[in-house]
């Protein structure tokens, strides 16, 4: 196992355990649980093998929702991100060629958060969706998803730093 | 065999996906209530479009279908109202014992004129259908016309827009009698002639048939009055009537069969013998 995979596994279960415990409880507003475990999909190498990525996107929102008792909508909206996540590449990054190896070696600012955005909003949407799940509550689930994505995105800028090498920037 | 695998092989990310979405989906309908029922709202709306497209799409199929059965139940109906306006023009204590002798028989008008000035119509039921010559014919609202010819499945019509035909009719309210037939212009436009000057009546009265033939049963609203005149030197009024329907325009009628036939013909026979 090479120290990539490591950091990846190490990842992994700190983002799970950090979203479980820490991230679940903290209600801002008394409604928004900012949900920083997406990061995993932002680290993960954009040019690796998609099946085992959308097998591990499964299990990571699978255990989200084991664990936090909230049906499957963490793992469908995991999912569906996982399973689209190379078009949102191709959109915020242009061209093949331009398409950096992972997240952490593009320097690009406005791709980088480009590509962030559209992953959160994606995730938040699906999950918001699936947790009202009916037409009438357009509002609600447009509120839950910007003001949720607003904390998740500046969250996860933070938390991103940690993987950034020292010489990088 | 190998291309299955290499389709599989191909598009095992899209597979992969829809199998765990399919988990994902059956663990929150496991889970939570609230989702269970809302799906099974969505997927009970959907059928219920699908069944109602089917049901609106057999529907339009069976409808020369219902259109017969309706005419059928209509028949019936038509019978039954002939019948209670019939037994109205006799006593009570007559009523009983006088039975209805009208059956009738419900049919398709084929060909149709109004232009010359001795129409007829051809419809489609025959001798097959126990058609016989002298029947009268009725449609929905008036009167059509009485058989004159009879094939094995169709049967020929003199038209009431027939200048030679003379209809007995009465006037609703004062019972009048009085013999009616077409001026041989305007379809609806007859004239009524041999009502007598005694009696009284005004516009717009009702014409029912006058059940003093053999054709038609008493009590078939026909038409209304425009207008008439009394004529002082032979003691008739001469009346202008509009019929309620064109029967140049009619699609469906009913031909009147008369059971007691026989025996009103044999016993005129013996009248005029003696």
């Amino acid at each position: 196992m090479n120290r990539k995979s490591l950091i990846l596994l190490i990842s992994f279960f700190s983002l799970l355990f950090f979203q479980i415990f820490a991230f679940n409880n903290m209600n801002i507003f008394g409604f928004v649980n900012p949900m920083i475990y997406i990061v995993f999909l932002v680290i993960y190498n954009f040019d690796s093998d998609q099946t085992l990525f959308i097998l591990i996107c499964f299990l990571l929102g699978f255990s989200v929702d084991f664990f936090s008792q909230s049906g499957g909508a963490h793992t469908i909206a995991t999912l569906t991100v996982s399973f689209l996540r190379p078009i949102l590449i191709r959109n915020s990054y242009g061209v093949t060629s331009e398409i950096p190896v992972s997240f952490n070696t593009d320097t690009r600012r406005i791709n980088n958060y480009t590509f962030l955005s559209l992953l959160f909003i994606l995730h938040h949407l699906i999950y918001f969706s699936i947790v009202f799940f009916d037409w009438t509550a357009v509002h609600l689930i447009l509120k839950n998803t910007f003001l949720t994505f607003m904390f998740s995105l500046t969250l996860s800028i933070m938390v991103l730093n940690f993987y950034r090498k020292p010489n990088d920037s | 065999m190998q291309r299955i695998i290499n389709a599989l092989i191909q598009y095992r990310n899209p597979i992969l996906y829809f199998f765990f979405m399919g988990c994902s989906i059956f663990f929150l309908t496991k889970k939570s209530k609230y989702h269970k029922t809302q799906l099974e709202e969505y997927g009970m709306y959907v059928t219920k479009e699908l069944y109602d497209i089917n049901h609106k799409l057999s529907n339009y199929f069976k409808l020369k279908r219902k259109n017969e059965e309706l005419l059928k139940e209509n028949k019936k109906l038509r019978e039954l109202y002939l019948k209670s306006k019939s037994l109205a023009l006799y006593p009570n204590a007559f009523a009983k014992k006088k039975h209805f002798p009208f059956k009738l028989k419900e049919a398709n008008v084929i060909k149709n004129s109004f232009l010359n000035q001795r129409n007829n119509l051809i419809i489609d039921v025959g001798k097959g259908d126990g058609i016989k010559s002298d029947m009268g014919v009725i449609s929905k609202n008036g009167i059509v016309g009485i058989v004159n010819s009879v094939s094995e499945n169709y049967s020929s019509v003199i038209s009431i827009l027939n200048q030679d035909i003379k209809i007995n009719v009465r006037l609703k309210k004062s019972n009048a009698l009085g013999s009616m037939f077409w001026r041989g212009l305007n379809p609806l436009e007859f004239k009524i002639d041999d009502v007598v000057n005694n009696v009284s009546f005004k516009k717009g009265d009702t014409i029912i048939t006058g059940g003093m033939s053999a054709y038609f049963p008493y009590g078939i609203p026909i038409g209304e009055i425009v207008d008439f005149e009394s004529n002082s030197q032979n003691g008739y009024y001469s009346i202008n009537a509009r019929l309620f329907e064109d029967p140049s325009l009619v699609n469906y009628v009913y031909v009147l069969s008369n059971v007691d036939r026989e025996e009103i013909l044999k016993l005129q026979e013996n009248f005029q013998n003696e």
